[in-house]
């Protein structure tokens, strides 16, 4: 188990700044994530941090100690790659025992570990075949065992799941998120996918542009995003945003078009423009409120995303269990302003207001 | 009329495969057949083939002639030998180098690589000739391998390096993660994946050595004449000795044969498929 320490990491390919100026700290035994959409610089961040890739400047600690000029081995970690990158020649006892031969451990240790990490990856079965002859989550167990077995101070995940159909990748998450359980060695996770970091993470670190937007806990990303960026990044059905202004009469009140929600007395008004978000959770459908024709239906199995049109641009409301609303149906929309996020219209940061 | 069209089809392209194969398989059993038929038979005109007349004796011939051939195909085992195997190690070695490793000036090295391919056999010849009895090669197996590698291992690296370029970089990155150095990394993995197309180059680079008969002819005499020349040789000022020829020929193309089939599955061989998912 370690901690990591990025310190104003940079990462320059030509003229393209892929990573700006990070700085992250990940506390021993952590799960972290670094989520973003494609080309935000995240799997640079982690190859840097695997030292498969160098840092233009910047420092990379590992429990306190620099090693920015080791290689991947001398630092310690281990790495499961978006497409396993199993060595196609060697059977699955090879592969996962490969870096114990390397080291050139004696063959009953070499066996007895691979072994033992076979069984808790229900590999036992599989060890004398090619990757090729395996299915993909069976191919995806070998990379990850080949992780195991180095008993490394930190785990790297870029990507693991991409590969994977659907239910397979439930189940992987599951699986990962219980080995992380159980050996309790610091990881980082590579994704773009924020419902993986929302349910694997200890803290999410959201990228954007090579940088860092927001890095908390699971539960402070989704209800204090930092950003406008961060809010319509995490969360399903995406945030709705709306412009709109301040009214001071019959107590305070904020207008989107012709709507017009009540605020609480506590409510600080801020001298600049603002927009406010709006999550599915948060808007009601009923007889109460402003009319809004129902343009979109979709049923999810627990809940069902209704998509109103209203105001001059559309909002979601989650309804529970299935909906037998109709799209062109003309319903009223509540807004619970307790759900309200209200963010700075130039800035795009979130302000806490309320 | 489907039934007619998928006939015509099929008789198109049987009739263009068997021309073809005809084509090239022509001369093949034009000189097994004439290595079995005496010279007699064969000056005569028309020529006679009745199969009443065939024979080995040519092959017996060609054993006991003055002309070499046996110390011919010694030879030319010998330097297409090493010709291939030092060019394959050392031109694995520069392709992987120039396609992986991140060196200054590569693409500049790999371009003055092709550069040595542009100048035609026939404009360096003399030169090299010069060159190679100052240094005391002319007609020695050193020097007919170092001028075949000077050919070969231009190709072998081009050819080796696109390869490499196709092997998935992350690989070698589970490599370098699981500890293991740069020649670890092509040792243990890199060169494992990379057989089948090693046997294909390697194969390629014995023809081509085995088959050379420009640069053997002039830089070579008596010691290290290579199996194409005793060949030629059978064409001599007052009479060519064709079934002798041939029958040498026919010998001399049996280890080439004899590589492609034995090498056949490994060159065939798709190994890299299934490491990586698309």
């Amino acid at each position: 188990m370690a901690t990591l320490e990025l310190i104003n990491i940079n990462k320059k390919f030509g003229e393209f700044t892929a990573v700006n100026d990070i700085n992250l700290r990940v506390e021993e035994g952590e799960f972290v994530t670094l989520l973003g959409p494609s080309g935000c610089g995240k799997s640079t961040l982690l190859n840097m941090t695997a030292g498969l890739e160098d840092v233009t400047s910047g420092e990379i600690h590992i429990n306190g100690k620099k090693v920015n000029h080791l290689g991947p081995f001398e630092r310690d970690v281990a790495m499961v790659f978006q497409n396993y990158a199993l060595y196609p020649h060697m059977t699955v006892e090879e592969n996962i025992g490969f870096s114990l031969r390397l080291r050139k451990r004696p063959k009953n240790e070499i066996q007895d570990k691979v072994r033992k990490v076979a069984e808790m990856l229900e590999l036992d079965k599989f060890m004398h075949r090619l990757p090729r002859e395996l299915s993909g989550g069976q191919q995806q167990r070998v990379a990850i065992g080949r992780a195991v077995i180095r008993e490394p101070s930190i785990f790297l995940f870029d990507e693991p799941f991409s590969n994977l159909d659907a239910a397979l990748r439930l189940k992987t998450r599951g699986e990962i998120k219980e080995l992380h359980q159980r050996l309790g060695v610091t990881s980082i996770f590579v994704t773009h996918d924020q419902e993986e970091a929302l349910s694997l993470s200890d803290r999410i670190a959201v990228l954007r542009l090579g940088q860092l937007e927001q890095f908390g806990t699971p539960e402070d990303v989704y209800s204090k995003p930092a950003s406008k960026y961060v809010a319509r990044f995490i969360g399903t059905p995406q945030m709705d945003i709306f412009a709109g202004s301040f009214v001071n009469s019959d107590g305070l009140h904020f207008q989107i078009g012709e709507a017009d929600i009540p605020l609480p007395v506590s409510f600080k008004i801020p001298d600049t423009a603002v927009d406010v978000g709006i999550r599915a959770e948060f808007v009601t459908l009923g007889s109460k409120g402003f009319d809004a024709a129902i343009r979109l239906v979709q049923p999810v199995g627990p809940f069902t995303y209704v998509t109103v049109d209203w105001q001059g641009g559309s909002v979601t409301a989650r309804v529970n269990g299935v909906s037998h609303m109709k799209p062109k149906e003309i319903i009223k929309v509540e807004i619970d302003p307790e759900g309200l996020l209200f963010f700075d219209r130039i800035t795009e940061k979130r302000m806490d207001l309320l | 009329m489907p039934i007619i069209q998928r006939f015509l089809t099929r008789f198109f392209i049987r009739f263009g495969l068997i021309t073809f194969t005809l084509l090239a398989l022509g001369p093949v059993i034009w000189a097994v057949v004439t290595s079995l038929l005496p010279l007699s038979s064969l000056t005569s005109h028309p020529i006679d083939l009745n199969p009443a007349n065939v024979t080995v004796e040519n092959y017996f011939l060609v054993f006991a002639s003055s002309r070499g051939l046996v110390s011919g195909l010694i030879n030319s085992l010998i330097i297409a030998t090493f010709t291939s195997a030092v060019g394959l190690v050392i031109g694995s070695m520069a392709a992987y180098a120039l396609a992986r490793l991140n060196m200054p000036n590569s693409s500049r090295i790999l371009m003055m690589i092709l550069a040595t391919q542009m100048f035609p056999g026939i404009v360096i010849v003399i030169p090299l000739f010069l060159v190679m009895s100052r240094t005391g090669l002319v007609d020695t197996h050193f020097g007919l391998i170092i001028v075949y590698l000077s050919f070969i291992l231009p190709i072998v690296i081009w050819i080796l390096k696109g390869f490499f370029e196709s092997v998935p970089m992350e690989l070698e990155r589970a490599a370098a993660v699981d500890g293991a150095s740069p020649f670890q990394t092509f040792r243990y993995i890199v060169l494992p994946i990379s057989l089948p197309p090693l046997f294909a180059t390697g194969v390629f680079a014995f023809i081509e050595a085995w088959n050379e008969f420009f640069f053997a002819i002039i830089l070579t005499r008596i010691h290290v004449k290579t199996a194409s020349i005793a060949i030629a040789e059978f064409s001599g000022q007052y009479q060519t000795l064709y079934g002798q020829m041939l029958a040498s020929a026919v010998l001399a193309s049996i280890p080439v044969v004899a590589l492609a089939i034995i090498f056949r599955r490994f060159i065939l061989e798709g190994f890299v498929e299934g490491a990586i998912k698309a």
